[in-house]
């Protein structure tokens, strides 16, 4: 197969984040130093020298981009400062525009602007919504719930899915990949042992698992507050028991999403020193997210959300941003990509041997 | 200490008495001038008398310096001050540059030792040996190396225990523990800068082990193994003593690595690697070389059929910058690199690494003169202000930069340049003779 070379290629990469990838040399210190490369998956070089020629066909193709969790060791000894943990970052958010048959996705990390009128857009919505209902409290928090649930489904069934096929479609068929269908159940514990563990992101760093844990605490906090307010209707229920796990759970949110807005203004790590929009709007937002439910729910108890609806509907705003921008089209998808990533390749895995 | 300053006059001054140094010292001599050559170090002859061979032509270093700097030391037009620093020249006018000297006292009268070592069996102190880059030990009264120029003893006053054992075997009685500093104001009416280089230091890449795995080495020390003055009289590695038999070198330690501030080419290690890889073929018939390499850079006359030859001498290049070593329990050293060929990360084990240290700037030239009155590159390397035209030339008028002062370069590159330094300093001195 011919392969086709964008010239303009590393412009374009630009616009997502990349930085002076160009000045590799191809030495193969970044692959060397890279605690999760191995002899049958080697990178980040392989990428950089992909991305160079602007070989855009093999990117879309490869799962090499979703190995990395950043550690940012070849960064830091990359001996032409050609950041290749960076340039992996910015492949990531390039592979999920791809990903995305809307469109959308590149729009947003490409223009900030647009961002931006997306996130107001959706908040005059939900003001024109409440207002519609007569910022009545009962009403809204029943329409909060039932829009929580239609936009969880809906977000799957048309952004998740399809785009979950498109990116089999690069990686399995386009590589013509033959497998038994055996393979696609074998390889499932590959799938959520990564979804719900990131295992692989423990080997990132030898001396330091902090890291590995506080975004695993995040991811089940979350994951199980998704789970409390939809399915177990915590703004509704009287069991003290949800209530309490309500609380706790947005309690985490807020405390690892401060810690991790406070080291993307520190840039103490060379994860954090190149911070995109789409990076500080995913972790601000779900900063927001633990932090409106918590209020939310302590109105509630307290007996005077009645009088102040405000912070009822700040909460639906940051949500509606939440999942129609965030979760579809920006950064939330990682959780998905990354894990389906990990299953594709172990399926390409079984068809070699 | 001696407090009265000497006042000496000379038509040339040249720092530093290595190769290009010496060479330009020699060359101003030989058309009638009159040259204080001024050295940091114990002996002449810089780093190339301690050097093994030298490439392309594989001729033995020490026998190319050693008459030279016989040839220097014995000239009757020049005066040489070894264990002497340099500081603070002004140009008082055109022709008159006053430089402050600082002469170590050696404790030992130079004129009266016949290098006889009595002194050396005598001292109960051992340290490491520098001449040997720390791969044996020598006394605290010492001949540094058995080709120093001047070959005299001299006391390490820094390890010495002032013991007087030295003293009471001297059968000439040479040693003098009374000696002082001495002051030299001296007037010249041209100055050379030849202060030369520093290795790179290999403890600013801890990945690498140097310091800590025993059988990492640097290539300077390599070449100590080699030279026809070495320490063991074979190759051992150091942690065991064994005769290694599969050995790495590991190309750009320290060069064309902005990670370690160095982002330049040091222009030298490509060249001895491949030199010293065809000298341990020699020296161990049976032994594995591989080198390691981002790039191979033979540019220059006979560089490339340098490199053939070695590959086909059989030493093995591998495209690929080696990323972490890791020791083994016996002592061998695991490299983890990525094959470039196959664009594959790979482990490969060894019993001994060379780390092709680069070169750096040395940081004395900037200390010449006055803060700022002498330019110096971003690398801190002496400015060529007119590299195309006049290559010696440096920001002040009548001062020439000769050698690896000016930049990173190799043995022959060093003496041309030391040669134009001289010619423009004989040609300084003709257009500002006095009235």
């Amino acid at each position: 197969m011919a392969s086709k070379i964008n010239p303009r290629f590393s412009e374009e990469l630009k616009r997502y984040g990349s930085v002076n990838f160009n000045a590799c040399y191809n030495c193969g210190n970044c692959t060397a130093v890279c605690s999760l490369s191995s002899p049958d998956n080697s990178f980040p070089r392989e990428m950089v020298r992909l991305s160079a020629l602007g070989l855009e066909d093999e990117l879309k193709q490869s799962l090499k981009p979703w190995e990395c969790y950043y550690c940012g060791e070849c960064t830091t000894q990359c001996p032409q400062t050609a950041n290749p943990g960076e340039l992996m970052m910015s492949l990531r958010r390039w592979l999920t525009a791809q990903y995305d048959w809307t469109g959308l996705s590149g729009l947003l990390y490409r223009s900030l602007a647009f961002t931006i009128a997306a996130l107001l857009l959706v908040a005059a919505g939900v003001l024109f919504f409440a207002r519609t209902f007569g910022f009545d409290v009962a009403t809204l928090l029943h329409a909060g719930h039932r829009f929580e649930m239609l936009a969880i489904a809906t977000v799957f069934l048309v952004i998740f899915i399809p785009n979950l096929l498109r990116m089999w479609h690069f990686t399995i068929v386009k590589q013509k990949v033959r497998t038994p269908m055996m393979s696609y159940i074998t390889a499932l514990p590959e799938l959520f042992i990564n979804m719900f563990t990131q295992r692989k992101a423990k080997d990132c760093d030898e001396k330091d698992n902090f890291r590995w844990l506080e975004h695993l605490v995040l991811v089940f906090a979350y994951l199980s507050l998704l789970f409390t307010t939809v399915f177990l209707n915590w703004f509704g229920t009287g069991s003290l028991f949800i209530i309490v796990l309500g609380y706790v759970e947005s309690f985490l949110i807020s405390v690892i999403t401060v810690h991790f807005v406070s080291g993307r203004i520190r840039q103490n790590k060379s994860l954090n020193k190149f911070s995109q929009p789409s990076d500080w709007l995913f972790v601000i937002w779900l900063l927001l997210m633990g932090l409106t439910a918590f209020l939310v729910r302590l109105f509630i108890d307290l007996n005077i959300l009645e009088n102040n609806i405000w912070m009822y509907i700040l909460h639906l705003t940051v949500l509606a941003q939440w999942a129609l921008i965030i979760v579809p089209f920006g950064k939330w998808t990682h959780f998905l990509y990354r894990s389906f990533a990990h299953y594709f390749a172990r399926i390409r895995s079984l068809q070699k041997s | 200490m001696n407090e009265e300053k000497k006042i000496i006059r000379y038509d040339a001054l040249v720092v530093g008495g290595g190769i290009a140094g010496g060479e330009a010292a020699l060359n101003l001599a030989n058309s009638g001038y009159r040259v204080l050559l001024v050295e940091k170090q114990r002996s002449l002859g810089g780093k190339m008398i301690l050097l093994s061979k030298v490439f392309p032509t594989l001729d033995c270093s020490a026998c190319i310096t050693t008459p030279k700097v016989s040839e220097i030391a014995r000239h009757r037009n020049i005066t040489i001050f070894t264990e002497s620093e340099v500081t603070g020249i002004v140009k008082r006018s055109e022709n008159n540059f006053v430089a402050q000297i600082t002469k170590k006292p050696r404790y030992v009268h130079v004129e009266d030792c016949t290098a006889c070592q009595l002194c050396e069996q005598a001292c109960p102190v051992s340290v490491r040996d520098e001449y040997q880059y720390g791969l044996i030990g020598r006394k605290a009264a010492f001949i540094p190396f058995s080709i120093a120029n001047p070959k005299a003893a001299a006391i390490d006053i820094e390890n010495c225990t002032l013991c007087g054992a030295c003293e009471k075997v001297c059968p000439t009685q040479c040693i003098d523990f009374t000696m002082e500093p001495e002051q030299y104001e001296l007037h010249a009416r041209t100055v050379v800068i030849a202060t030369g280089f520093k290795l790179f230091d290999p403890l600013e890449i801890p990945r690498y082990g140097y310091g800590q795995y025993k059988n990492v080495i640097t290539s300077m020390q390599m070449e100590r193994e080699i030279a026809p003055t070495r320490p063991f009289n074979t190759i051992l590695r150091p942690g065991d003593g064994k005769v290694p038999d599969k050995i790495a070198y590991i190309l750009c330690a320290g060069s064309r690595d902005a990670s370690v501030g160095n982002p330049i080419c040091s222009q030298i290690c490509c060249m001895y690697s491949i030199k010293q890889a065809q000298l341990l073929m020699g020296a161990l018939p049976m032994a594995d070389v591989t080198i390691y390499y981002i790039n191979i850079r033979s540019f220059g006359k006979g560089f490339e059929e340098f490199y053939q030859q070695a590959k086909g001498m059989g030493v093995t290049f591998v495209k690929g910058k080696v990323g972490t070593i890791k020791e083994k329990e016996n002592g061998n050293l695991i490299l983890r690199y990525e094959d470039i060929g196959e664009g594959v990360v790979k482990e490969a084990e060894h019993d001994m690494v060379v780390l092709s240290v680069g070169v750096k700037s040395n940081p004395d030239a900037g200390k010449i003169f006055p803060q700022g009155t002498l330019k110096l590159d971003p690398h801190r390397f002496v400015t060529q202000t007119d590299l195309m035209g006049s290559p010696a030339r440096t920001s002040i008028d009548g001062v020439f930069v000769a050698g690896t002062a000016a930049a990173p370069m190799d043995i022959p590159d060093s003496i041309l340049s030391a040669g134009s330094a001289s010619s423009e300093a004989i040609s300084y001195i003709i257009q500002h003779q006095e009235a």
